[in-house]
């Protein structure tokens, strides 16, 4: 525990980076949205998303061999870090689930925006907002960190080998899906449709994923060398 | 060995220390009861690891003419001076008494004829009078 | 006494070629230790291994008794000051500064001193506030050099630190390293191939050529034990006749000749009776030799090739 404390710290040297980078990038979409108008949903928050799949990668590929050098284990290093993006995913998601209450009571920001709610996926109640986002930002962030691992490991080559076979497993889960429910997999709840998923499933079946990258992400950094 | 004040490559360096030490006492730069430079001191001066100048210290001491009071340091042993020049003595002797006197005897040159024959040639260079 | 560093049967290969072959090695805690050899010889991976960087093929490494790879224990209490440290300061984070690498490094060991830190960024010039990614070769060296030093770890470890330092900047550092060492007595392992310079740091010797160890001893058992003798032919080969020589040179009625063993005073009286000039070999010289391959090393220390 210790150890991961100071891995946390580590990262934490610049603060403002880390923790604020997001925000403030979020903040720049949604001026950019506010100043284009409109009232519909243009996925401006997926940036905010996609920053966190971001920092897993750079926090692994950037970070990773001063923090060996100053004597941080592979293991704590990698639990130290995921547990750092997991406790700002969980911020993040409350953050993000209280601007959207705040959206939805000024309808819109009081110019009709619809950024913080985001159709079917975070459209709910506060919590089922917050455990999606948290969860989301989780896998990214996660997902991000398997990357850099990868890349650390087995550089370009690895990279795309790694992409490759995830694509392929993709597809093939997709076909057995496909084929045992008779029907393409909707992720849109289609009324009536068997084979479509609430929010909520959604989320669990990413939360099981989140679980896939930290067991790939830890066997991965275990023989890593910087 | 551009840093080493005056330390050499010729031989372990801490029998150079142990000689130069052993220099300053014989010649007087170090007095009896005096306190020698710390082991640490030694390094610093010299740019040298302080277990080598430790080692040179201890030849020293166990030959017995550093003695350590503990707490404060080493110092130059009573009598240390006197027993460095008398070997030093010894080993003038040795090393060109001895060989003279055997060529001497085998010149024939008896120990008067030497002793006269040492004067002149020491009158002749103007050096140090016998 | 447990060595503080140890290796037993040390191999590492990769693909292509064996970085070390069968090393074997016992380091004692609080000495300070060269080592040596050329670019290449298996110094950066033999580093790398003991700070748990770098993983073995076979064989096994100690310290303090135990694994260092994947070991906390063993990682807190020791630090490893490589060339090539990479800091974050890539593309995403152009603003790591030289006080965010020190600040992280005060998390990390237990024995940091801050006050030698700045100390020693005054010392090499450097400023707290420069950002990583604009400094120099030789200001990286500072850098590494002074989270190196100021760890107090109890086994430190330099892989030719010195990248990019004029020999006013190395000096600083082999002195302020000896001080530390007098303060702070800890482990330390310094590999180097500008050995004449740091020589006197020196307690013990390791020379690695190619993967393997020619050579385990005390600087002072190899000071002195090859010397050059030369002047005029005869006179050489009167001197040096019947003791062993690894290298004869001549010119005229000159020769040169490079000698082995010991050379005491009356070798040095009759050498000067007889007009001769004995240059000993500096330990630069004699680890050159020991890397040329089996024959030097083992002349000087009278064992096989380890």
């Amino acid at each position: 525990m210790n150890t991961m404390i100071k891995v946390a710290r580590y990262h934490l040297v610049m603060p403002g980076m880390f923790l604020g980078l997001p925000w403030a990038t979020l903040a720049g979409v949604f001026a950019a949205n506010v100043a284009r108008g409109g009232d519909h949903f243009r996925g401006g928050l997926a940036v905010f998303f996609g920053m966190f799949f971001i920092t897993g990668v750079q926090r692994v590929g950037g970070w990773l061999p001063f923090g060996l050098a100053l004597g941080a284990t592979r293991r704590s290093f990698y639990a130290g870090t995921a547990l750092l993006g997991v406790s700002m995913s969980l911020v993040s998601g409350l953050v993000i689930a209280g601007l959207q209450a705040i959206e939805r009571a000024t309808g819109g920001w009081g110019l009709s925006i619809t950024f913080f709610r985001v159709p079917y996926l975070l459209n709910g109640p506060w919590y089922a907002t917050w455990l999606t986002s948290f969860v989301g930002l989780s896998a990214l962030f996660v997902y991000g960190m398997w990357y850099g691992i990868v890349n650390r490991r087995w550089g370009m080559l690895g990279l795309l080998a790694f992409i490759a076979v995830q694509a392929l497993v993709a597809l093939a889960v997709a076909f057995a899906y496909t084929r045992s429910s008779g029907g393409p997999l909707l992720l849109r709840p289609a009324d009536g449709h068997p084979a479509s998923l609430s929010a909520l499933e959604l989320t669990g079946v990413i939360a099981a994923l989140t679980v896939v990258f930290l067991v790939g992400g830890q066997a991965a950094i275990r023989r890593v060398t910087v | 060995m551009p840093e080493m004040a005056g330390l050499d490559e010729g031989g372990p360096l801490f029998a150079q220390i142990a000689e130069r030490l052993a220099g300053e006492i014989a010649d007087g730069g170090l007095a009896e009861g005096a306190r020698v430079p710390s082991t640490n001191e030694l390094a610093a001066f010299y740019r040298i690891n302080p277990a080598t100048a430790a080692k040179g210290i201890k030849v020293l001491a166990d030959d017995g003419l550093l003695e350590k009071r503990r707490g404060i340091g080493m110092f130059v042993a009573t009598g240390a001076r006197q027993r460095l020049l008398a070997r030093r003595r010894a080993e003038f002797t040795e090393r060109y008494v001895e060989p003279l006197l055997t060529e001497a005897t085998r010149l024939g040159i008896n120990s008067d004829e030497l002793i006269a024959l040492i004067k002149d040639t020491s009158s002749e260079r103007g050096g140090v009078p016998v | 006494m447990t060595p503080a560093i140890s290796a037993t049967g040390l191999t590492r290969e990769y693909y292509d070629q064996v970085a070390l072959d069968d090393v074997n090695l016992a380091i004692g805690a609080r000495t300070i230790t060269g080592l040596l050899g050329r670019n290449g010889a298996g110094k950066t991976t033999l580093l790398r291994i003991l700070a748990g960087q770098e993983f073995p093929s076979s064989g096994s490494v100690q310290v303090f008794g135990s694994a260092p790879a994947e070991n906390q224990d063993v990682l807190r209490r020791l630090v490893l000051v490589r060339e090539d440290q990479a800091y974050p300061d890539f593309q995403g984070y152009p603003n790591f500064k030289v006080s965010h690498a020190l600040r992280a490094a005060s998390f990390c060991y237990p024995r940091w001193d801050a006050g030698l830190a700045s100390s020693l960024l005054g010392d090499f010039g450097l400023r707290a506030g420069k950002a990583v990614k604009s400094l120099s070769r030789g200001q990286r060296s500072s850098l590494g050099i002074t989270i190196g030093l100021a760890a107090r770890a109890e086994v430190t470890l330099f892989d030719e630190p010195y990248a990019g330092l004029d020999a006013v900047a190395r000096q600083i550092f082999y002195d302020r390293l000896l001080a530390e060492y007098a303060d702070f007595p800890r482990t330390v392992l310094l590999s180097t191939h500008l050995i004449d310079e740091a020589a006197g740091l020196f307690e013990n010797v390791v020379v690695i050529d190619r993967g393997r160890v020619v050579l385990d001893t005390t600087a002072d058992g190899l000071r002195g034990t090859v010397t050059t003798v030369s002047g005029p032919v005869l006179a050489v080969n009167s001197f040096t006749e019947g003791r062993p020589v690894w290298e004869r040179r001549g010119l005229g009625s000159q020769a040169s000749v490079v000698m082995v063993g010991q050379v005491s005073g009356e070798d040095r009286e009759r050498a000067r009776s007889l007009g001769l000039d004995l240059t000993p070999l500096s330990l630069q010289q004699l680890v050159v030799r020991a890397s040329a391959g089996p024959a030097g090393a083992g002349s000087l220390t009278g064992r096989t090739n380890a």
